[in-house]
């Protein structure tokens, strides 16, 4: 943890949506990444709330390139990507 | 070895650094599966039977519906009502009577689908149901099978080729099934051409992998969006505790 960690200050995390749930972001792109302060306590969870993406619109949540389940803890300088179940054939 | 009218037939392919005559022998002498003759299907299935994939079989329980016009372009509007694997293997027979196509007009099941995948060489994946490729994942990776994942809805598409043992399995990155409220083509629509741009990279995915040839889309996701005209490579890492590749 850095000493900005331990002063109480935010962490950040590389955040990316893909396939649509950009629609649910201002301003924010097809997989281009953008950061997020996030505190020391949240997990995945947390993050989807503060962006404000329905959770069942989540269907993988890679961290790092492994996929997590939603309450895994983030890090900082974690890189998140976020899909919804692109399904159709 | 190759004849004179295979030679001709070929000769594009065979001009390819990489390729050549016995890489188009390799072609002929794989065997793909494509698991749905929709609109990922078409394409897949389309091109594979031009490159001269000796064995494809195609596997659909469906009929041709009017909907399924507007991007299965393997289907005609004389085709409406008649079984998709007979429409589509009618297509692949007339573009390429040199090939065994091989019908099968049933869905995969948690009954048939080892039987069903059990040697084939690779299979492409036309489906739109995430449990249809949770089997097909399953039984690749039971068998040492590659498998090439597609799917596609509205406007974006994805892709990601996986090599049992060595690569992460469509579990390591989608363990669960969707929700039941999220998204469906269905529902939201799909753009005709998105199918077919994933469909084509899946059939570059079997062909190159059939050959031996270039670098595989394994270990990352290609993601596309046709309205910003973007593709991205997301990495992915295998899932140590992965409930089907997790032991292999």
């Amino acid at each position: 943890m850095t000493v900005a960690l331990l002063r109480g200050e935010y962490m950040q995390v590389e955040v990316r949506v893909f396939s649509g749930l950009e629609k649910f972001l201002d301003q924010k792109r097809f997989g281009e990444p953008f950061s997020v302060e996030v505190q020391d306590n949240w997990d995945l969870r947390s993050l989807l709330d503060h962006l404000s993406i329905p959770k069942e619109q989540v269907f993988t949540k890679l961290v790092n390139g492994k996929h997590q389940e939603l309450d895994y803890k983030l890090n900082d300088g974690d890189r998140v990507s976020l899909f919804p179940p692109v399904g159709g054939g | 070895m190759l004849d004179e009218h295979q030679l001709l037939r070929y000769d594009r392919n065979i001009l390819l650094n990489g390729i050549g005559a016995k890489g188009q022998q390799k072609l002929l002498n794989s065997k793909v599966l494509v698991v749905g003759a929709g609109g990922l299907g078409s394409p897949i299935a389309f091109y594979l039977a031009a490159a001269g994939v000796g064995t494809l079989g195609i596997m659909d329980a469906d009929d041709v519906d009017y909907s399924n016009l507007q991007r299965q372009i393997i289907h005609w509007t004389g085709d409406v009502n008649r079984p998709k694997v007979e429409s589509a293997a009618e297509k692949l027979k007339k573009l390429n009577p040199g090939i065994e196509v091989i019908e099968y007009r049933e869905r995969l099941t948690e009954k048939n689908y080892l039987d069903k995948i059990r040697g084939y060489d690779a299979v492409a994946d036309g489906t739109d149901s995430f449990p249809t490729r949770f089997l097909i994942n399953d039984a690749c990776v039971r068998y040492g099978i590659a498998y090439m994942y597609g799917g596609v809805l509205g406007f974006v598409g994805q892709a990601m080729t996986v090599i049992p043992g060595s690569t992460p399995c469509l579990r390591c990155i989608f363990p669960s099934e969707p929700d039941s409220n999220a998204p469906t083509c269905r529902e939201e629509g799909v753009l005709g051409t998105v199918p077919g741009v994933i469909g084509s990279i899946i059939a570059t995915e079997v062909i190159k992998y059939s050959i031996g040839l270039g670098e595989l889309l394994t270990g990352r996701i290609l993601t596309y969006d046709g309205l910003s005209m973007q593709f991205f490579n997301v990495d992915v890492e295998r899932t140590p505790d992965c409930p089907t590749c997790g032991g292999v």
